[in-house]
């Protein structure tokens, strides 16, 4: 018997008290008043049999619980118990979606049944189900529950990965000798890159066959052009295949066109299709490949025009901008929908007017009460964007007030001549410009703030290196602002070709918002999203489409050669302190000892009671 | 048909009832007055040379107080009533050594019910027109009312009573002797004590008081617990008096302790006897009709 943290056995010292109070108070009697004391001979308390035996009793469970709980705590546990271990056999069943073609999967459970019948009698089998995971079906015990677990097993939709079984079944080895067979089709998709898998030298590895593929076609891809959903097919047999593909929307057809597909080939089917929201399936016959690479799902997002409100006032009309942007209304997608308000418009807040928006300029912030600048943070830091172009009508105090700035960040307006000088030219409201960057500095500027750029990221600077474009995150949203007049008073930018661009990249960037992705692999699926081939919602409402892993409709095989020669057998080295603490792991002995050491306790406060 | 309402007066001699009782003038009150009622007969009027009044004779009453003159007068029987004559001096003496304090399982310590009992016969003798004392002591007299039978007399030794504390160690045959050197006059004399002493000087005061000619009752008044031992679990008795420890196991120490306690009361019982003594053993959970019953049937003797 050893112990994994013997320092622990140091309380079993505690034993000590128990025993010196039973010697402490043997003798010990309450004190009891009395008159007629001389009358009473003297009568050492001598305690009787029975009474001396429970305290015994009383005494040897106490100890006995200090003990074994001392001895829980040092988790104890048979070293040798580990060596004696019988050698572990592991069927690992391929179950992607290969394997589904019409009778192959039941040749793959003949050849499982054969592997575990062949176990040797001392031999302990389990049984691991793999496909891009590797779950374990019978744990190491009987061959006849391994063999009878075989009977749940069916083919899944997920890809072949032989990594996860490798690993599982070497965790399950857990260094001992132990003999994996995988029963698979050996797809070559199955290994991910050229790196060989590192197993443990004392696992032997062996692959059981189930014969050549079958022709397979499959959809491998599905994407929405422009008003055209295209279909990628392809022909994984040595002959040239030909059918229809059909695109199916609420479950009724509403496209279809033909293909013919030369041997081992991809062939693209565009079909016509009106932008309309929802999920769409695209679907080909074939009986005798794999049936779930027969169809593949899309989800498609209504087109969303991002709405932009202008927070203006007449010293400050916002003309230009409304008009930059406008011309870029007619962009489909990419355009915008621009509000004019004034100052008064939101004047109590008006947050739900605000958040119906994607972004909000602040061209005027005279008349902006507190609500309105509250209203403003709220929008911005639930995810909205806020660019803020300094002008005669814009206040530091007021912009510095919004998130908590300091006021000393914003100096008002300067007269000064400047340029404009892309600093980051990777920013996303640059990054169109190019080469082209260089025009922003023909743009003269006049007056413009100085403004304080700790806890911004710069994106261009003035000639004299005050900051003119910062952006920092506030929140789940973003704030832009620029350092200068967007109305041409103080500048002439709106008169320069630079100026449509720039404020349509940069009320474009503040409006942008993360894009989730709306297309899975099964086995790589979102929480609480069942990883089956289809359209599913998430729980915010929002569909997605998952689909089989298109590298599974490969035929391409390898053989049992080079399966073994992408395994690298590797010594196993487990340290002396992680071997034991597997082995006490495995026996798990210290819960023994509690549990005794419960039944103690129970059996003492029954001897103390009597 | 006067057991009902005895067994209701019986009630009013429960220590636990009268424990429960305000001053001790109210306590000797309920003592006397429920014992009294509980009697057939009154046992007080007695022989006087002055003369209170005529009643019709009853059954019961003695033949030689019917008067006859009255009977040849009216034809009817009519008994002489006379105040009885106050020749009897009484000396209760009370023990409050710290011994006396004891209370184990009964309602009230062996110095109340002591207390009771003294001023429960005090009550009675002054309605009898008897002169009484009181003396408290433990090893020495602590406190000393003469005898008297004047009005306002009572009230002053139940006062004395009220006020009695707890002494120091007894030594109950010191004060006997005094009391006896002391007394000029043959009286009545009542030893209220648990005698839990060394039983030789105790008797020798007695007898000493006896030879002066006094009548003697002695009220050996002891807890329940000290008549039965009846603990069960090993402890280290304390004596309250003197400190003294013994550690026993009341399983085997119970025998050895209740033959111990029979030889002392034994003694008591049969030398007290031998003596002319009265001598009464009582139980402070018991009632005190007992103890009064006692005195009178030692006063009736004196008579």
């Amino acid at each position: 018997m050893s112990f994994l943290y013997p320092a622990f056995l140091f309380g079993a010292l505690a034993v000590a008290v128990p025993i010196v109070l039973h010697l402490l108070r043997r003798d010990v009697a309450p004190e009891v008043p009395f008159t007629a004391v001389r009358l009473l001979k003297i009568s050492p308390v001598e305690r009787s049999r029975r009474t001396r035996l429970r305290d015994l009793l009383l005494l040897a469970a106490r100890v006995a619980a200090v003990l074994l709980l001392a001895a829980a705590f040092a988790r104890p546990f048979a070293p040798g118990a580990a060596a004696a271990m019988a050698p572990l056999r592991i069927v690992a069943v391929d179950r992607s979606f290969s394997m589904a073609a019409p009778g192959r999967f039941e040749r793959v459970l003949e050849r499982a049944r054969a592997a575990v019948d062949e176990a040797a009698f001392a031999e302990r089998v389990a049984v691991i189900a793999f496909d891009d995971r590797a779950a374990v079906i019978a744990e190491p015990g009987a061959a006849a529950d391994a063999r009878s677990s075989l009977s749940t097993l069916r083919a899944g939709s997920g890809g072949t990965r032989y990594s996860a079984v490798l690993s599982r079944a070497a965790e399950m080895a857990n260094g001992g000798e132990a003999r994996l067979i995988v029963i698979t089709d050996l797809q070559r998709a199955g290994w991910e890159g050229d790196s060989r898998a590192r197993i443990p030298a004392t696992m032997q590895v062996e692959t059981r066959d189930t014969g050549a593929p079958p022709a397979n076609l499959g959809v491998v891809d599905a994407r929405l052009d422009d008003r055209r959903v295209t279909a990628a097919i392809r022909n994984a047999s040595a002959a040239p295949a030909s059918g229809t593909v059909t695109l199916m929307h609420q479950g009724r057809e509403v496209a279809r066109a033909g293909y013919a597909a030369a041997p081992a080939t991809t062939v693209e089917v565009s079909l016509p299709w009106q932008p309309s929201s929802g999920g769409v399936v695209l679907s080909i016959a074939d009986d005798k490949g794999y049936p779930a690479d027969n169809a593949r799902y899309l989800v498609i997002h209504a087109t969303e025009i991002p709405a932009v409100m202008i927070v203006s006032s007449p010293d400050s009309p916002g003309f230009y901008l409304q008009r930059a942007l406008a011309a870029d209304e007619s962009r489909d997608p990419g355009g915008f929908r621009t509000r004019l308000v004034s100052t008064a418009e939101i004047a109590g807040g008006r947050a739900e007017m605000i958040a119906k928006h994607r972004a909000l300029v602040l061209l005027s912030t005279r008349n902006l009460d507190r609500a309105a600048r509250e209203a403003i943070a709220g929008f911005v830091r639930t995810g909205g964007g806020l660019l803020i172009a300094a002008a005669p009508d814009v206040e530091p105090s007021v912009v510095a007030s919004l998130f908590g700035w300091s006021t000393a960040g914003f100096v008002p307006a300067e007269a000064r001549q400047a340029s404009l000088t892309a600093t980051d030219s990777r920013h996303p409201i640059l990054r169109p410009f190019g080469a082209f960057a260089a025009n922003l500095g023909n743009v003269r500027f006049e007056r413009a703030w100085k403004v304080d750029g700790t806890g911004w990221h710069v994106a261009a600077r003035f000639d004299d290196g005050s900051p003119a474009l910062l952006e920092r995150g506030e929140g789940q949203g973003r704030v832009v602002l620029f350092a200068s007049d967007l109305d041409r008073r103080w500048n002439d930018f709106p008169v320069h070709p630079t100026f449509v661009p720039f404020v349509t990249e940069a009320v474009r960037h503040v409006a942008a918002r993360a894009v989730s992705p709306d297309q899975f692999v099964v086995g790589r699926v979102p929480a609480g999203i069942p990883g089956e081939p289809g359209v599913h919602q998430l729980e915010g409402g929002r569909a997605i489409a998952v689909n089989v892993d298109p590298r599974e409709s490969s035929t391409s095989l390898m053989t049992s050669q080079e399966f073994s020669d992408m395994l690298e057998p590797v010594a196993v080295t487990m340290a002396r302190s992680a071997r034991e603490e597997q082995t006490e792991s495995r026996q798990s002995l210290w819960q023994y000892g509690l549990l005794m050491m419960l039944g103690v306790l129970i059996v003492e406060s029954f001897v103390g009671r009597a | 048909m006067a057991s009902a309402p005895v067994g209701r007066a019986l009630r009013f001699l429960d220590p636990g009832v009268i424990a429960r009782l305000g001053t001790m003038e109210l306590k000797a009150r309920t003592v006397v007055e429920g014992f009294l009622s509980g009697l057939h007969r009154s046992p007080y009027k007695g022989f006087s040379v002055e003369f209170a009044e005529y009643r019709q004779y009853l059954p019961g009453d003695d033949l030689n107080t019917i008067d006859w003159k009255v009977y040849a007068r009216t034809d009817r029987h009519y008994v002489k009533k006379f105040e009885e004559e106050t020749n009897l001096e009484c000396h209760l003496l009370l023990d409050q050594s710290a011994s006396m304090s004891y209370r184990g399982a009964a309602p009230m310590s062996k110095l109340e019910y002591g207390s009771v009992l003294a001023a429960s016969l005090a009550f009675l003798m002054n309605r009898q027109r008897d002169a009484t004392g009181f003396i408290a002591f433990d090893e020495q007299i602590r406190f000393r009312l003469p005898a008297a039978a004047r009005p306002g007399h009572l009230h002053a030794l139940l006062l004395a009573l009220e006020r009695v504390q707890t002494g120091q160690r007894s030594n109950v045959g010191r004060p006997l002797h005094q009391l006896a050197e002391a007394l000029v006059k043959r009286s009545l004399i009542v030893l209220i004590s648990d005698l839990l002493d060394d039983p030789e000087p105790v008797i020798k005061g007695l007898r000493h008081l006896k030879f002066r000619g006094s009548d003697v009752v002695v009220f050996q008044v002891l807890d329940p617990n000290e008549l039965t031992f009846p603990f069960k679990t090993a402890a280290r008795f304390t004596d309250v008096e003197t400190a003294e420890e013994i550690v026993a196991d009341p399983s085997r120490a119970r025998t050895d302790y209740l033959r111990e306690l029979a030889g002392l009361t034994g003694r008591y019982d049969r030398e007290l006897r031998g003596a002319g003594i009265d001598y009464v053993q009582l139980d402070t959970s018991q009632p005190l009709d007992f103890a009064l019953l006692a005195y009178l049937s030692a006063r009736a003797r004196r008579k």
